[in-house]
């Protein structure tokens, strides 16, 4: 029997879906397994029962909290897809501001119908069962997670940073030869350092590390040692992932 | 009023983004639009952050416009800054630009707008039976994916085009490989257009509007700093806020503008109404052949320009390919402070961006998104639908319901666009 898959947004740029759309030869992928549910791209279909729910974006209104919960009981497997899902993405970079002076500033003395919040990561508000970084998440990703969910196994997130891609690359270190803040130590593999391949600094938009690995010391400190402060590095981190509970820990161990 | 009817649909499908409509029918008809995708506030997020930083950020407005949401802040931080960029990157900046323009369009039609005209709930269904319509619109899309990778280095939110330039310039043969890819695609977007003028436009659809998109500064292009609208009127950027006023909607978390306290119209065929002595190349041809498709007064008229718009744009990219020879080049740079504007063509209608400096941060920002524009003059084409139909005698409520959801798409709404909220 074919696995059946719901892919949901919440609240984002549709970035995800639109990258799991736009996969190469998504026609015959999608062929192996049954969507019981993609309003982006399907007219039929709610939110209904089914072995593995992908779902992007942040929690920022009550009717995504409604519906979250539902997709949550409805399926056996909840994976957040990309930035937003699993740490609120650029919007939950908000958390900590005065909500109501944010609203009033942007609709004045107006009232809208709909109750909203600052973004939340799905996982404030469900279990969440696996992670898909990225912002949005790569094409191999994308089919790695969809094979090995259909295999019957489970995708493993990585365990390495960024950078140990782009040294295997051999790019040139836009840190260490340019003294560029690029959070290439400290953001989860995966994007073959797409950004420092073209010497452009990595933002981080695939998330802070979520494991301790041994030589993480010895690469995080070079923001030290080059005389990056731990504000600038901090801020920078925060852009796509101030929600995400590692960043303290990461930054307390690179500045002490 | 007393409703005797009402069609409601909390989640539109096959739009980008989250919105929903509502169709109330009794001695009148009325129609709402209810953009429920939550607010993200991009112009609080700018706030007090590096300039360079803030491109990235805003390209998370919108996956679909990712290019026009990277570009557009880029150039009003390079006005600001008096940041002067050579023409090679202007040229590599239209190609990518462009690219993006062909992808979306292709998406648009592709997935969401064609399965309506062909009667299929998605595009994966329908391709089981238009395998050969299918294939060609992924051409299509994949040519655009393909420029934006090759010059933007992602397909969705690219992050090489900086403020100054890019890091890294195209290489020789990735520019023969968008002119080889082009080829292909051109045929693909004539007989795509062939294909568009099969389906008549309702004519109950008809309403007198105003248009409104850039005077290009070259061609048809995307770049301009003046807007002109379709009764002779015409401004610079930097009279934006006297000319288009937005409104707070109460059942809606985005705002909708208006033009001479009317609803007004932007994307592909208001760009063709107003600037369509500027094509060239076979669109022109094809513009000819099918004078009148390009109907000011319906918005169906809309999907057609898109279709048009794809193969003067791909002809476009192959053009500038063929003449460009990649010099390396530095990164412009600028002073610390100032006050810049632009505005651009997105896919979907005029994007405009504006924004202060004080010493490398970014201090204000606003953004009126072309979703945000048509919203109104789209809620009312969708109430102009059920009179239309209610007014010939149709009376089940499902087709209405699903003809209403065809006069939204017709506009390709970007709602994640729409709520990324706009500060007076």
């Amino acid at each position: 029997m074919k696995l059946k898959i719901g892919i949901y947004g919440l609240t984002s740029c549709y970035g995800c879906q639109l990258r799991m759309a736009s996969v190469k030869d998504i026609l015959e992928i999608s062929n192996n397994f049954e969507i019981v549910c993609w309003k982006m791209m399907s007219s039929k279909g709610e939110i209904e029962q089914c072995d593995i729910a992908f779902v992007e974006g942040s929690v920022t209104t009550e009717k995504d909290e409604e519906e979250i919960k539902m997709i949550r009981e409805k399926s056996k497997i909840v994976v957040a897809m990309g930035s937003c899902a699993i740490h609120g993405g650029v919007q939950g970079s908000l958390l900590g501001e005065d909500y109501k002076k944010i609203f009033k500033e942007v609709y004045g003395e107006n009232s809208v119908d709909y109750k909203a919040k600052i973004g939340e990561p799905l996982k404030k508000y469900i279990k969440v069962d696996y992670n898909l970084p990225g912002c949005p998440p790569e094409e191999n990703e994308v089919v790695y997670y969809l094979a090995t969910f259909g295999m019957g196994t489970y995708p493993e997130e990585k365990d390495y940073p960024v950078c140990a891609e782009c040294r295997r690359n051999g790019y040139p270190c836009l840190l260490i030869e340019k003294n560029e803040p690029c959070l290439g130590p400290i953001i989860v593999a995966g994007c073959n350092a797409r950004c420092p391949a073209h010497n452009v600094a990595c933002i981080g938009c695939r998330g802070a590390l979520q494991h301790n690995v041994a030589w993480f010391d010895s690469l995080a400190i070079t923001f030290k040692n080059r005389g990056i402060n731990k504000e600038e590095i901090k801020k920078r981190m925060e852009i796509f992932c101030k929600q995400s509970e590692k960043i303290e820990e990461i930054i307390e161990k690179v500045f002490g | 009023m007393k409703i005797e009817r009402e069609i409601r649909n909390d989640h539109l499908a096959r739009i980008e983004g989250k919105a929903g409509v509502v169709v109330e029918i009794g001695d009148k008809i009325n129609a709402r639009i209810n953009v429920t995708e939550g607010p993200r506030f991009f112009e609080v997020l700018a706030r007090n952050r590096k300039y360079e930083d803030v491109p990235s950020i805003c390209s998370r407005i919108c996956s679909f416009c990712s290019i026009p949401h990277k570009l557009t802040p880029i150039e009003a931080i390079e006005n600001a800054l008096s940041i002067e960029v050579g023409e090679q990157i202007k040229e590599i900046r239209n190609m990518l630009y462009f690219g993006n323009v062909v992808e979306s369009h292709a998406l648009h039609l592709l997935l969401f707008v064609l399965p309506d005209y062909l009667g299929f709930a998605d595009a994966f269904s329908m391709a089981k039976n238009y395998q050969d319509l299918m294939k060609k619109g992924l051409l299509l899309k994949n040519f655009g994916a393909m420029v934006q990778e090759i010059i933007g280095k992602r397909e969705i939110h690219p992050e090489n085009p900086v403020v100054g330039g890019f890091g890294k310039l195209p290489e020789e043969k990735e520019i023969k490989k968008i002119i080889q890819g082009g080829k292909e695609a051109v045929r693909a977007s004539i007989e795509l257009v062939d294909f568009m003028v099969e389906y008549e436009y309702p004519s109950f659809m008809n309403m007198e509007r105003n248009h409104l998109s850039i005077k290009p500064y070259s061609g048809y292009g995307v770049y301009g700093d003046e807007i002109v609208a379709s009764d002779g009127n015409k401004f610079k950027i930097n009279e934006y806020k006297n000319n288009i006023e937005e409104r707070v909607i109460p059942y809606s978390f985005s705002k909708g503008s208006y033009y001479k306290n009317s609803p007004f119209m932007v994307g592909a065929l208001s760009r063709l109404v107003n600037n369509r002595n500027l094509i060239e190349g076979s669109a022109k041809d094809l513009l000819n052949k099918y004078s009148n498709f390009i109907r000011a007064e319906n918005c169906f008229a809309n999907n057609f320009a898109q279709a048009v718009e794809m193969v003067y744009f791909i002809e476009k990219i192959i053009e500038i390919a063929e003449k460009i020879k990649i010099k390396k080049e530095e990164k412009a740079k600028g002073g610390k402070s100032g006050h810049g504007f632009a505005v651009t063509e997105a896919p979907r209608g005029m994007l405009i961006y504006e924004v202060e400096i004080e010493d490398e941060i970014v201090k204000y920002m606003n953004v009126i998104t072309p979703t945000a524009m048509f919203l109104p003059m789209m809620e009312r084409d969708a109430e102009n639908m059920a009179k239309g139909m209610w007014n010939n005698g149709y009376r089940d409520v499902e087709l209405i319901g699903k003809k209403v959801e065809m006069a939204i798409r017709a506009y390709d709404p970007c709602i994640s666009c729409s709520v990324h909220a706009v500060k007076k």
